[in-house]
């Protein structure tokens, strides 16, 4: 059986563990920059009129009169406490595949039948105990099924968080409930499809010949339609394959147009994700530099260009890809324009061991071991210790506003939580 | 399946390590007897996913030998039993706590145990 944990509103739990004067109050998390509201604890999902993905400015008075928390996005405090959760599971399991930073899947082997419901019971019980983190399980034969299962365990209040699909009638039974477009990996435009063909449950879907599924709906939902049978048609992923691409586009703390400053900000950009490059073992082959302006705004004349340049051996040396980067960003950078937000992405990723060097080309297999120490030193002494000269000094000027950001409680000593007694 | 958790939890052992001297000329005499610095964590902390430090600001818990500006360990998944130093939820607020004989009251919502307080000598 499957056991599929995912944590309540995660972002916003996260922020009420360390302040229990906000539960059971609507509270909200800002996208980096302060952009839009990114997640919504449930008091602040009751009140429907606060629109998510809209922009702040448009909405903050809104917030401030029905008295919502909001925070900046505190991701080093999230990925900590997500951390937690994932040591907590392993104690239950050795096989967790970690999916998203608040879910993950579990194999609980083939136990006794009367154990899941206890089961499923003591993971909730205990990720709360020690994280304070509020969790959801469902448990079931397949992960589609398990994810039905913890749809219904926070939906249907009977289930209080923990619903166990055991049965072949508790199987049907989630199945009628199940409308189409809530089904995992059906999206938008096949439950639409779906629905007007008379297809409105997840069980009319059962229904459907695999045939059909399979030519209309390739093997995906050919995969979807076995595993909502009961048959296991995906396995847990434990070791996520290599990234393909691995990108950050963030915004600005206010509107640049100087290009020097852009440079700094997209040097610190590649320098992080040449460390994820790094500590995945690989290399990129291919950089995407991007630019744009601000497009909500109206009084501004509007820019936006992006370049893809081939790196002429793949590498994971933050000098080369800076370099590589400054020039790429010169080509398409034009005066005149204020720049709201700078992209980096790093594509045409292969594992170190895969490596072909180029006939014409310096390979030195010695080339990263500067970025290497680097990422020891920025391990031990902080994020961004060392770095190229080419990130600068003048980071406030570009760096994002995280103006209501929470104390990071758990990774710093100067954040720690503090009670006045 | 049952997984109870609420002690230490048994760690590895990480003693004895066998390695090959770094010493250039004459090898360390003491190459087999390495074992790893005395690490506070392994001492004080039995269930780290359950660990939070809380720093205390104020005098007023002397009683309990809480200074201005110590650091307590606080364990989650220790039980509130009474007698035990807790950090306790009441109208929303943090409050530190001897738990009584009776075992914590209605209007209080346990959040931790206070296992240790880092205390600064002066």
């Amino acid at each position: 059986m499957i056991a599929l944990v995912d944590c309540n509103s995660f972002y916003a739990s996260c922020e009420q563990v360390f302040r229990p004067d906000l539960i059971g109050r609507p509270v909200v998390v800002l996208s980096n920059n302060d952009g839009c509201i990114i997640a919504a604890n449930k008091e602040a999902k009751a009140l429907a009129h606060i629109p998510m993905y809209e922009p702040i400015f448009k909405i903050k008075q809104q917030l401030v009169d029905n008295d919502v928390t909001f925070f900046s996005s505190n991701y080093t405090l999230y990925a900590e406490m997500s951390q937690r959760v994932v040591n907590i599971l392993h104690r239950f399991s050795p096989t967790v595949e970690v999916y998203s930073i608040d879910e993950s899947f579990l194999d609980l082997g083939a136990s006794r039948v009367q154990t899941y419901q206890a089961c499923g019971q003591d993971l909730k019980q205990t990720i709360f105990r020690d994280t304070g983190l509020p969790v959801g399980v469902g448990i079931a034969p397949t992960r589609v099924l398990a994810k039905l299962a913890n749809k219904m365990s926070k939906k249907l209040p009977e289930f209080d968080h923990v619903c166990v699909l055991q049965t072949e009638k508790d199987r049907l039974r989630a199945l009628r409930w199940c409308s189409i477009n809530d089904v995992w990996g059906i999206g938008k435009r096949h439950a639409d499809r779906l629905r007007r063909i008379g297809v409105h449950t997840a069980l009319d879907f059962t229904r459907l010949p695999l045939a059909w599924v399979r030519k209309e709906m390739t093997v995906v939902g050919e995969r979807i339609w076995r595993e909502l049978q009961g048959e296991r048609a995906t396995e847990l992923i434990i070791d996520p394959r290599i990234k393909k691409g691995i990108g950050t586009a963030k915004s600005f703390g206010k509107k640049l147009k100087d290009i020097g400053l852009i440079e700094e900000a997209c040097a610190y950009y590649v320098s992080e994700v040449a460390e994820v490059l790094r500590s995945q073992h690989s290399c990129a082959s291919t950089l995407q530099i991007s630019l744009t302006t601000n497009y909500h705004s109206n009084k501004d004349a509007q820019y936006s260009n992006s370049i893809t340049i081939t790196l002429k051996i793949p590498t994971d040396d933050t000098f080369v890809l800076i370099s590589e980067a400054t020039k790429a960003l010169r080509a398409i950078f034009k005066p005149g324009y204020r720049y709201k937000k700078v992209g980096v992405n790093l594509l045409g990723i292969i594992p170190n061991d895969h490596l072909q060097g180029n006939l014409f080309e310096d390979f030195s297999m010695n080339s990263g071991s500067l970025s290497k120490t680097l990422d020891q030193l920025n391990v031990k002494y902080g994020k961004a210790t060392v770095g190229s000269g080419t990130l600068g000094r003048r980071k406030k000027e570009w760096e994002l506003i995280k103006e209501d950001r929470s104390p990071r409680y758990t990774t710093q000593w100067k954040e720690l939580l503090t009670i006045k007694v | 399946m049952k997984i109870d958790l609420k002690g230490r939890l048994t760690h590895k052992s990480e003693r004895h390590s066998a390695g090959v001297s770094q010493q250039s000329g004459f090898p360390s005499p003491a190459t087999h007897y390495r074992e790893p610095s005395i690490n506070l964590h392994q001492e004080l902390i039995g269930n780290s996913d359950a660990t939070f430090f809380i720093r205390v600001c104020g005098h007023s818990l002397s009683e309990f030998n809480i200074m201005d500006n110590d650091v307590l360990i606080v364990d989650r998944s220790v039980p509130p039993t009474s007698n035990l130093l807790a950090v306790v939820i009441r109208d929303g607020n943090f409050e530190i706590i001897r738990i009584p004989k009776e075992g914590m009251t209605e209007s209080m919502i346990f959040w931790g145990a206070i296992i240790y307080t880092i205390h600064r000598a002066r």
